[in-house]
């Protein structure tokens, strides 16, 4: 069953003297349950189809929906709401608020859903756990490394069990063992919760992981390949 | 809501240094302010009160009176009027006097002056007449001599047990004569009053004014319980009074004083405006740059799920927060020490002396704790901090996500 379905999207940028062709066209499907990553070289379109497909930017022509709702629909407030309880989001940097300690920065989608304390409580709880970082709860993201920030990022991107999580370039900042934690922890979320992870990355070693790659050139899917393990 | 709220206190406290020069903007600009203010009002409250001790909350006249002020338009003392004006609630006392204009002489000296024809007693007991005397004695009751200033009595070269002649206009077109002894010499705070001011007893006056009928009175000074109950009084005593007679109140009487305290309370309020116009712009520049230096983390917040209209509350949040924080500060400091100087007000001297001189009031400056200063001060921090934090709060309103997320 397909969780994303984007029809005929394009995509064009007209800040600069040149209008820059973002995405020409782009077809592309995505089912429950998908480990999947987009790939193309710099500039491609990858983070602008990300977006798109996580509802943080609309599309100029062509259809997206998420689980049947019809994004380009919605009132820019209504799009927010739907990011709030549909998508869960993992940046490439800075995505912690860096006043909330790692508890409250994991809480704070709970929170904006008006989650009952005692259910983040033990939310936090579990998660802490399962991203492996244990006892700094109260610790600020500034005293954490990067990939113990990542690791925070998605606890809280999982906090909500949204179905869907977009990344991009989640392992830009982070070093090989970093990196491998950081896979080994969403490919267990993948598997025991069936969450949805897109990546748009350059790196190889999200490819390896992936088991779908979608590539892209010039906004345009010129590949895509499920990898049986 | 909660989250918001522990966002936007940390944040404000994260570039600390900065927040506490912001916070001691406000807190220098709310102390000064409430000084200056409390120092006004202290100072106007003690003008007026000081006078009205002397002229009454209001007074009662002959219609016409207070136009003219002319010793025809006198009346004849009402004991039946005076009672039932005296049984008014609210009514505490009532001193009748009457006062006329008048050449004095002594040796080669002739001077215009005011003549207070007084109730000795009462008016001794209202505004302690006798602790003014430097030479010689108080009047008593029915005396037929008169206590004068010090200047005057300089001037005239008079001495105590000197005769003055008296020479005026009287009742109806009689002229006025007597030749009264000095008493007593005073001395008032205010040169004016030391200059041309003498008092004599009700009686002698009215003999002199009108000796085959006397009794005439040019007004009565009607003294209140509760300064508040003003108008409610005032027109229970028209009532009582009727159409022969007029009313006027305190603010009437010192019109010309209620004038200068405007004037110096608009000044006041201008300084201030300087004041808070620059506290104002430290808070807004504070918070603008806070509020763009945190764009990034802004951007996740609304990209994961979180409504405009809360992030613009973590602006407003922040401007107040800092405003109430100057604001705790600078009660903290000013609350003890104004209720100090409330109690005990620094004596003034030299040139600010003599504004208060002039309203017979001893030169001590008094500091006033009437909470509305207290309140509008407050308030006008309050506004113009949210105020500050309109253009920030559309910064973040406009807030772009995925270009902030590229820069
Ligand atoms: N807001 C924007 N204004 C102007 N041009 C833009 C904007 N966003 C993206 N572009 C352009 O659109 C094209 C696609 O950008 P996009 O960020 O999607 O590429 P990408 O594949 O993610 O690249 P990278 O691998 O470097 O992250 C690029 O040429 C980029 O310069
Ligand atoms: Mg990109």
């Amino acid at each position: 069953m397909s969780i994303i379905k984007a029809e005929g999207i394009f995509k064009t940028y007209n800040e600069t003297s040149v209008p820059v062709h973002a995405l020409n066209g782009v077809d592309l499907e995505i089912n429950n349950g998908e480990f999947m990553a987009i790939v193309g070289p710099s500039g491609c379109g990858k983070t602008t189809l990300l977006n798109i497909t996580g509802g943080l930017d609309l599309p100029d022509k062509g259809k997206i929906f998420i689980d049947g709702t019809n994004l380009g629909g919605l009132s820019s407030k209504e799009l927010i709401d739907f990011r709030l309880h549909n998508i869960g989001f993992v940046f490439q940097a800075s995505n912690l608020i860096p006043v909330l300690t790692v508890k409250e920065n994991i809480e704070f989608i709970m929170m904006l859903q008006n989650r009952p304390k005692a259910e983040r409580d033990g939310k936090v709880e579990e998660l802490l756990n399962a991203v492996g970082i244990i006892g700094k709860a109260d610790y600020k993201p500034g005293q954490l490394s990067g990939g113990q920030q990542q690791r925070v990022a998605v606890a809280r991107a999982l906090a909500t069990n949204p179905r869907y999580i977009i990344a991009d370039e989640p392992t830009a900042n982070l070093d090989s063992a970093s990196t491998r934690e950081l896979l080994d922890l969403m490919a267990e979320m993948n598997e025991k919760y069936g969450t949805t992870f897109v990546f748009a990355t350059h790196d190889q070693r999200v490819m390896d992981r992936a088991k779908r790659i979608v590539t892209l050139e010039d906004g345009k899917i010129t590949g895509d390949k499920t990898i049986s393990k | 809501m909660n989250t918001i709220f522990k966002i936007a206190w940390r944040n404000i406290w994260r570039s600390k240094k900065r927040t506490l020069l912001t916070v001691s903007a406000v807190f220098l600009a709310f102390v000064l302010a409430l000084f200056m203010r409390s120092m006004q009002f202290g100072s106007y409250d003690l003008m007026i009160r000081a006078s009205v001790n002397g002229t009454g909350d209001l007074q009662l006249h002959k219609s016409g009176y207070w136009e003219n002020k002319g010793i025809n338009e006198s009346f004849y003392y009402n004991g039946t009027l005076t009672d039932s004006l005296r049984r008014i609630k609210g009514v505490k006392t009532i001193i009748p006097n009457l006062q006329t204009y008048a050449l004095i002489s002594y040796g080669k000296q002739t001077k215009g002056v005011l003549i207070k024809g007084i109730d000795v007693q009462a008016e001794n007991r209202q505004i302690n007449l006798s602790g003014k005397i430097v030479r010689g004695q108080y009047l008593s009751s029915g005396d037929n001599g008169t206590i004068i200033g010090d200047r005057l009595a300089k001037f005239l070269k008079a001495d105590i047990g000197d005769s003055l002649v008296i020479m005026g206009q009287g009742y109806q077109g009689a002229s006025a004569y007597a030749l009264v002894p000095v008493r007593g010499i005073f001395h008032m705070p205010s040169p004016e009053m030391n200059n041309s001011l003498m008092y004599m007893s009700l009686v002698t006056t009215q003999n002199m004014v009108n000796p085959y009928a006397p009794g005439l009175l040019t007004g009565l000074s009607i003294f209140l319980n509760k300064s508040s109950d003003l108008n409610e009084i005032r027109s229970k005593i028209e009532k009582a009074a009727g159409d022969e007679y007029e009313t006027v109140t305190w603010r009437t009487i010192l019109s010309d004083m209620l004038q200068t305290i405007k004037a110096d309370n608009i000044s006041g309020q201008i300084m201030l405006m300087i004041l808070y116009i620059i506290a104002a712009f430290g808070i807004f520049s504070t918070e603008l740059m806070m509020v763009m230096e945190k764009r990034k983390q802004y951007a996740v917040m609304v990209a994961v799920g979180l409504q405009k209209k809360k992030l613009v509350l973590v602006s407003v949040l922040e401007t107040l927060m800092v405003s109430i924080v100057g604001i705790a500060a600078g009660l903290l400091l000013a609350v003890p020490v104004l209720e100090y100087l409330n109690i005990s007000p620094i004596p003034l001297k030299g040139a600010m002396a003599e504004m208060y001189l002039q309203f017979n009031i001893a030169p001590a400056l008094p500091f006033s704790m009437e909470p509305h200063i207290f309140i509008s001060q407050i308030s006008i921090i309050l506004c113009l901090s949210l105020l500050s934090s309109l253009y920030p709060a559309y910064y973040l309103y406009k807030l772009n996500i995925l270009k902030t997320f590229r820069s």
